[in-house]
Order: structure tokens, then C-alpha cells, then sequence
């Protein structure tokens, strides 16, 4: 059984942290309180956000964060004696969303480095990639930017000693046991091996991201012809 | 009814109280550095304080105004000018049209805040006119203030009979003839001592760098910004290496990098980080803290939990003190 930490981070915003690892049924139990928290709003409130293992909670002047803490406690205390949280039913809100990406060469820059590396022809590796549905953890290190697992063992890989100084708007990378799509045009030190023609991150849209905390991703293989023709 | 930016200064942006509600997404909260100074300007100006506002980073800012205007300046790090006459913070002034606002350097603090009665007029994105520079977020087109910017604004004035009779005979400026005394957190010095609640991964800190934190000072580095202070001074280390697994964060959160800097998260701070965190700045203390300017010296006192949110509800209260002070001078 879990017990999870619970803490300050600023005098109007605690944090949850169920545990210190990336595992899917602890990100499950994040986004589970998420929408607890979010479909059952106190005095206060006004976000959430989840991550890998914790859910951190936003609050303004009208909630004082002892009584905040006293009552997750509380809420924590129930649902761990009665188990009657039921995990599955909080996340009935979550996507599987299929992902087009083109695995060119010329999109994905770096396969011929991680064919090398990995011991993998081109081809095993966008086997691997595409094969897989990922869960997204969380959005953060950018606006939209989703970090999604986990990745199969065989494409594990650190990151880059120098991160690229221009990694293209859509670039799908790897690193670790993680993948990710960069939403904007930004350097950064993942493994680039194809690009989506999909927009995931659009900050004058009424949805503003694809992809939230707690969807599936699966990337569809296309061609270079397929993406030009991609509108 | 609009201003012109004559010149930016050192950094100008438009700012308000923050983009809240995004952060899932990846969008950080931004906002005015300093709250209370950028809440003082907009209440004096008989505005929401979460109205639009102008950060001024520093000096060299000028701006016209193409119409007689109400307005305050607030906060610090400059000495304000209406066409060569100095004139003071905190107060409600009418400026005549086509006079120009300058601000010069001074020896202390680092953010003044202009706010206009009536507000500025631009569009919100996401709930927010917040500038957010690095994902062109806010503000006009995402940026910092630029030479040639004109920005909107209403003339309105609440309920102020009195205000409205602000007399401009032959000068080019005339302030409202009340004053409420404003005590500012921020010290007319380059040395600060900042209030911090131990953070959550203090106890996997040795002893030496624990003892460092609220026994040594610490200096901004020069590449400090509205993402984060980075500090110099003593090297605070963990017992033994840690790999962290990221979470959200709050403005004021001190993180300890790799090589052992520490570097205190501010309003532009990333949504999600995974440094240990040594301490956290009380709220109440961050606005003295975004006053502090690159080479001010930092030392940090430590208090519990309690006591930090009862620093921050009487910034409340005095901010609400404030409402009704200005409310009843209009009365």
C-alpha cells in the first residue's frame, strides 16, 4: 500500500506525491484524484496539475492550507481503508488518439545514430516505436509538450550530450524510457526520429492541447507523400 | 485613448496577476514579478487589480501620452519624470496629453508598475493579458515592449467626482489631492533578508549546506530573469545523489542544481521541475524578492510553515485595507 507524501510547495499551492517513480498504475492513481478534486471543487480552488507521480493543488486566499492539508489527509485516510476509489472509473474522461508520423529520414534525423547505437535497423526501431500505445503522464518542460511511456526496453537511450540548438515544430523524440512530440521550434537534447503533421499544441484554439494527462497514444506510420498531402 | 512607447527601457512588458487555470498544459502562471506593487498602482488608479499593468524592469523607459490620462506608478528600481519634473510613486496623477513619462536609473530595486485608470486595453489569451516571451504567449504579439507600440485604454474613472477635478493649470501633471501612505516590504538597500519554509527534500541535504542556507549570504547572479534568480555563494549539496522524478512548482520554490546552485523559481518559471528543493520563499516575501536586482545580496531567515501563511494573509489584508482607503477618499 501507498501512503502518499503530502506537502507545500508555496503558502497557496500543496502537493501529493504518491511515490518516486514513473509506473502507470501511480499516474492512473494522480489522475484519478485530478478529476476527483476537479468534478469536486472547494472554496478556493482553482487548479490542478498532474505529474509523473504527484498532483500538485493551486489554491487563493479564501483556503487556508492546513485545513487543505487536514482534508486531503482525510480524503487520502478513506479511500485507502474503504478502497472504495475506484481508479478506472476517474479516468473514463481519458483519449486513445492515433498520431500520424512520418519516420523519414529526413524528419528523423537522428535514426541513423540510434540504428547504430541501438544495434537496430531503421525499420525494427519504427516497428518498436509504432507497435506500442503510450499512456501521457504529464504535459510541462514546454507549453503542450507530453511525456509519454513507456518506451520498449530495446530503444532505450540516454539524452544528448549537446541538445540540438533547432528541433523542428512536431519532431517525435525519444529518451529514456520516454517519447515525446515537441510542440513549438525549441532546442532540445531528445533523439529525433519523425515528425507528426498534426498540430498538438495551439494556444489560440478553444482546446489549446491534443493531448491531456491520462490519454493513449498511437503513432500510424505514413510516408513522405502522405505528410506533404497531410492538411 | 492610447500611449505611445517611445523607447522600452531596459525591459518593459505587459503584465497582469497571471494565465491561471494552464499549467496542466504546460503553461506557466507569469504575472507581474512583484504583486503587491503592481495591486497598489492598479487599486490607487480605482482599477480590479488584476487589471492589465505595465512591468518597467529597471530605467530608460519612455512613453507619451496622446491623452490626458489618470494613472500611478508604483514598485521600484527607477525614479519616474512627467517631461522633466520628477514626481512620486503611489500617487494618483492626471497627465496632459502629449507629455512624456521617463524613468532614470536608481541605486535600489529593480520593477516599477504603471497602471492607467481604466485600464489597458488588450486582448486576453487564456484568461490573461500576461507577456509570456518564450512561447510568444500575451501582451502584443507575445513580446516585450517595443519603440512604435501604441496601447489602449479607457478613460474611466470610478466614482471619482473628485478625481475628475484634478486641476492641470499650467503644468503638465497634477496629483489627486489625497495620499495614503503605502510601507513597501522592499528596503531602499542592495541587501535583503528573505522569510523561507524548509522544502520538501531539505532533509536529503547535508549539514554544512542546510547550515549555509540560513547562515551565509547568497548573491543574484547576472543571469537572473523573470524565469528564475539564479544565486551565487556557497555550494549546497545533497548527502548522496538523488534522481528525482519531476512535479509541479510554485513561483518562490529554491532548487538546488546539479552542480549545487541554487536558483529560486520566479513568475515565468517552467510548470514542472525536477530539482531537489532545499526551502521556499514565504509568498509574502515575493515581492521583495522580485525587487532584488542582478549583484543584491540575499539572506535567507528560516520560519515555519504557520508563520509564512500568516505573513501572506496580512499582505492580504493590507491590500484590502488599501480597497477601502482609496474606496472611502472617493466617497
Amino acid at each position: 500500500m501507498i501512503i502518499p507524501r503530502i506537502y507545500s510547495i508555496h503558502d497557496q499551492a500543496i502537493t501529493i506525491e504518491f511515490s518516486q517513480t514513473i509506473d502507470e498504475q501511480i499516474n492512473m492513481q494522480v489522475i484519478a484524484w485530478q478529476y476527483e478534486i476537479e468534478s469536486n471543487p472547494f472554496p478556493g480552488f482553482i487548479e490542478c496539475v498532474p505529474a509523473y507521480s504527484s498532483l500538485t493543488i493551486y489554491v487563493n486566499s479564501d483556503c487556508n492550507i492546513d485545513d487543505l492539508k487536514n482534508h486531503l489527509q482525510k480524503k487520502i485516510n478513506i479511500t485507502e481503508n474503504k478502497n472504495h476509489f475506484n481508479v478506472f472509473s476517474n479516468n473514463q474522461d481519458a483519449k486513445t488518439i492515433e498520431i500520424p508520423v512520418c519516420y523519414d529520414s529526413e524528419f528523423g534525423f537522428d535514426l541513423p545514430w540510434l540504428s547504430n547505437t541501438l544495434k537496430l535497423s531503421i525499420e525494427e526501431i519504427i516497428q518498436l516505436h509504432s507497435e506500442h500505445i503510450y499512456r501521457v503522464y504529464m504535459i510541462g518542460f514546454i507549453p503542450g509538450f507530453p511525456y509519454m511511456g513507456v518506451l520498449p526496453a530495446q530503444l532505450e537511450t540516454s539524452r544528448k550530450q549537446n541538445p540540438s540548438l533547432k528541433i523542428p515544430t512536431g519532431s517525435i523524440g525519444v529518451a529514456g524510457k520516454q517519447t515525446g512530440i515537441y510542440p513549438a521550434e525549441i532546442p532540445g537534447g531528445w533523439h529525433i526520429i519523425g515528425k507528426t503533421p498534426l498540430t498538438i499544441f495551439d494556444k489560440s484554439s478553444e482546446s489549446i492541447c491534443l493531448l491531456k494527462a491520462g490519454d493513449r497514444v498511437k503513432f500510424i506510420p505514413i510516408t513522405k507523400k502522405e505528410f506533404d498531402q497531410f492538411q | 485613448m492610447s500611449i505611445t512607447i517611445l523607447k522600452p527601457g531596459i525591459s518593459a512588458s505587459i503584465q497582469d496577476l497571471g494565465r491561471w487555470h494552464y499549467q496542466k498544459f504546460g503553461i506557466p502562471v507569469g504575472g507581474v514579478m512583484d504583486k503587491f506593487s503592481a495591486s497598489v498602482a492598479n487599486i490607487i488608479c480605482g482599477n480590479e487589480v488584476n487589471d492589465a499593468i505595465i512591468e518597467l524592469t529597471l530605467h530608460g523607459t519612455e512613453i507619451v501620452f496622446n491623452e490626458d490620462a489618470y494613472c500611478c506608478i508604483s514598485g521600484h528600481g527607477c525614479t519616474a519624470y512627467i517631461n522633466d519634473t520628477k514626481i512620486q510613486f503611489d500617487r494618483l496623477i492626471k497627465i496632459k496629453a502629449f507629455s512624456i513619462l521617463k524613468t532614470k536609473p536608481t541605486r535600489y530595486g529593480c520593477r516599477a508598475y504603471l497602471a492607467i485608470a481604466g485600464g489597458f486595453h488588450l486582448n486576453k489569451i487564456m484568461g490573461s493579458v500576461s507577456t509570456y516571451v518564450p512561447s510568444s504567449i500575451g501582451g502584443i504579439n507575445g513580446r516585450n515592449l517595443i519603440t512604435g507600440d501604441i496601447i489602449h485604454f479607457t478613460h474611466k474613472i470610478n466614482k471619482t467626482q473628485k478625481d475628475n477635478t484634478i486641476q492641470i493649470s499650467e503644468s503638465d501633471f497634477a496629483y489627486a489631492n489625497w495620499h495614503i501612505n503605502i510601507t513597501h516590504q522592499h528596503s531602499e538597500s542592495n541587501q535583503t533578508t528573505i522569510n523561507c519554509v524548509i522544502g520538501p527534500e531539505w532533509s536529503l541535504f547535508n549539514e554544512s549546506s542546510q547550515h549555509s542556507l540560513f547562515n551565509t549570504s547568497f548573491t543574484v547572479s547576472n543571469d537572473s530573469n523573470r524565469m528564475g534568480y539564479r544565486l551565487g555563494g556557497n555550494e549546497l549539496s545533497l548527502i548522496q545523489k538523488l534522481e528525482m522524478i519531476s512535479s509541479a512548482v510554485a513561483m518562490g520554490i529554491i532548487q538546488v542544481t546539479p552542480k549545487g546552485q541554487p536558483i529560486i523559481l520566479m513568475a515565468d518559471a517552467q510548470t514542472i521541475g525536477g530539482y531537489p528543493r532545499i526551502a521556499r520563499v514565504c509568498a509574502a516575501d515575493l515581492p521583495k524578492l522580485a525587487q532584488c536586482r542582478p549583484g543584491d545580496i540575499i539572506s535567507f531567515n528560516h520560519i515555519t510553515e504557520n508563520e509564512s501563511f500568516h505573513k501572506l494573509s496580512g499582505i492580504q489584508k493590507k491590500i484590502d485595507q488599501l480597497k477601502i482607503s482609496v474606496e472611502m477618499t472617493n466617497q
